[in-house]
């Protein structure tokens, strides 16, 4: 791994180069809250940010997006659009690279993502080191450092950075548009020191070991948890909407005033909302804000484990903060621990 | 759609501000083709004409006198489909605040002394179009969103179930990339209420007041618990209700 050392005031202009070749999102401050957003010079970035209310995931697998166009008729026609642009993601956490790193394999399995993917291709990710806040637990499933997924990775050492270069795109564009000296051992070793430290800031924690989770989840399927956390749950799907590796969309069509084409476009959707799982004739699969959260709970801890092989629950605690009723994916695990626990003494 | 005869539209308004009425007459660009779909042959704001052979009724406004009753079941009569349109008509809207005193005194505070003895001048507590005669399809909001009545319009010339949301404002928020009101240290009916709104209250600096109603299942008793939380007395949490809620309030009482 190559390590390259950037002054503060070179980030600057490295940024200032970045918006020559791409759109550049970044965490910028909304309503005084720490948001991503596209930035037009380096001086709306907020870098040393606390995780962003919401992930930046739109960026890769937007809100609503065109899929194909169509027209129905005699000349009837069906075009597949792919909207995609070079695009630079500036100051990414570990966690939501490591959630970017999930999304990828979702988007690549069986039949291919083009729409996912093809964005995927033109985006260019730059980590950046953090400190928790006090919902962040990704050192409890792992996810507090990186060693991929990006093309660099930024860490903050006081006088300026350590860059830690990962790709060969990375590399050349850390070339093209900053000046930077090769990182020495003593500026190397500040880099670890933030890593212990960052490690004994968590105030939410799973208590038990990342690997032992799934297990964990697949015997609390009738626990009494999630009737207790359903019954004060809105079912208002924020938590889906906040979470960097909810991935889950539907497909409408939309028709333009003649009546004859329109496009097919998919929408964010999210398995706590009441509709998710209705289908026709008016079944729903999931009826009650219990069985919605255990599902939901299950696709962090288990079944997407089954089929990826790894936890999708990165431990951003973006879920944690936006709830109004307080339900905390952390705590809720430590109490199936304590349960599990129990029933076994 | 060219040898087809188009189909025939009305618009009706009952108790309310006619804003939802204005909203479908400012889709100034979209009306062209909207009218090259369909015929409008009753829509007292907009035109002369009044005809009553129409197949879809638009009815805005809530039914607050009983000459409104009478008259809303025979638009029933007519037509095949009836869509409420906007808050005062779906929900019963804001004046269903009317509710909460005495008709009396509703009367004559509006009305005057004389009004009591008028039978032209009677009222009732006011209430949502479906009370009265059933309805097939809901447009929400105060006023309505332009987008949506199109889209809904486009939906029943298609035969196609109209597509309206049933999730809370929180999703149309997050959609937005809004910060929640509830960070900035605000209150909102968000939660519980009906979104399809594009969460524009909250995307403009404002909370949600909840005009579209609330979800099919809302989980009322939490909401309760969170406004509380964030320092609302019951009676203030009560009161948050009753700008848009007055209808389910009244309901309950009774």
């Amino acid at each position: 791994m190559n390590y390259r050392f950037l002054s503060k005031k070179g980030v600057a202009s490295f940024v200032t180069g970045l918006l020559k070749e791409f759109r550049v999102y970044g965490p910028v401050k909304k309503d005084g809250f720490p948001m991503y957003g596209e930035i037009t010079s380096p001086d709306e970035l907020h870098l040393l940010h606390t995780p962003t209310h919401l992930s930046p995931k739109h960026y890769l697998f937007p809100q609503r997006e065109t899929l194909l166009r169509f027209k129905n008729g005699e000349n009837h026609s069906i075009e597949p659009t792919v909207e995609a642009h070079d695009q630079a993601l500036f100051g990414v956490h570990s966690c939501d690279i490591h959630a970017i790193r999930l999304m990828d394999m979702v988007f690549a399995y069986g039949t291919p993502d083009v729409n996912y993917l093809k964005r995927r291709e033109k985006t260019v990710i730059i980590g950046i080191d953090c400190l928790p806040d006090k919902h962040c637990f990704c050192k409890s499933v792992n996810t507090m450092t990186v060693d991929s997924g990006f093309d660099l990775f930024l860490h903050d050492i006081g006088s300026g950075f350590v860059v830690e270069i990962g790709t060969r795109k990375g590399n050349d564009l850390l070339y093209k548009h900053a000046k930077t000296k090769k990182a020495t051992a003593g500026e190397r070793a500040k880099m670890a020191e933030f890593k212990n430290k960052k490690a004994e800031l968590f105030i939410t924690k799973i208590n038990a070991e990342a690997s032992t989770l799934p297990l964990l989840y697949s015997g609390s399927y009738f626990s009494p948890v999630w009737e207790k956390i359903g019954k004060i749950c809105y079912g208002c799907g924020s938590c889906n909407n906040v979470c960097p590796t909810c991935y889950c969309f539907d497909v409408r069509d939309d028709v333009t005033l003649n009546l004859t084409e329109g496009g097919r476009y998919r929408v964010w959707d999210g398995c706590t909302l009441e509709d998710f799982a209705k289908v026709a004739g008016g079944h729903n699969f999931r009826k009650t804000r219990a069985e919605r959260l255990r599902h939901r709970f299950n696709r962090k801890f288990q079944y997407q484990v089954d089929k990826f092989g790894g936890l999708f629950c990165v431990g951003c605690g973006r879920c944690i903060r936006t709830c109004l009723v307080n339900i905390n994916i952390a705590e809720v695990t430590n109490e199936l621990i304590e349960e599990t626990n129990k029933d076994r003494s | 759609m060219k040898n087809k005869q188009k189909p025939k539209i009305a618009f009706f308004s009952f108790t309310c501000c006619e804003g939802c009425q204005l909203q479908v007459l400012s889709c100034e660009d979209e009306l062209p083709d909207v009218l090259s779909l369909v015929d409008i042959v009753n829509f007292r704001e907009a035109i002369d004409e009044k005809r009553d052979d129409y197949e879809i009724a638009f009815i805005e406004g809530s039914i607050s006198r009983t000459q409104e009753i009478e008259e809303i079941k025979k638009i029933r009569e007519k037509a095949k489909i009836v869509v409420a349109l906007g808050a005062c008509s779906a929900t019963g809207g804001l004046n269903c605040l009317k509710n909460r005193f005495p008709m009396e005194e509703a009367q004559r505070v509006v009305y005057g002394n004389k009004a009591k003895n008028s039978k032209l001048i009677d009222t009732i507590p006011a209430r949502p179009i479906h009370t009265v005669i059933p309805v097939d399809y809901y447009i929400h909001g105060c006023p309505i969103t332009k987008s949506e009545f199109l889209d809904v319009l486009k939906s029943l010339l298609l035969g196609k179930k109209p597509d309206i949301p049933n999730y809370p404002v929180c999703v149309d928020c997050k959609m937005a990339g809004n910060v929640c009101v509830f960070e900035k240290g605000m209150t909102c009916a968000g939660p519980i209420t009906r979104a399809g709104c594009s969460a524009i209250c909250v995307t403009y600096g404002c909370v949600c007041w909840g005009c579209r109603g609330l979800v099919d299942d809302p989980n009322i008793t939490a909401h309760e618990d969170t406004l509380k939380r964030y320092g609302l007395t019951v009676d203030g949490v009560l009161r948050g209700f009753d700008l848009y809620g007055g209808w389910e309030k009244y309901k309950e009482k009774q």
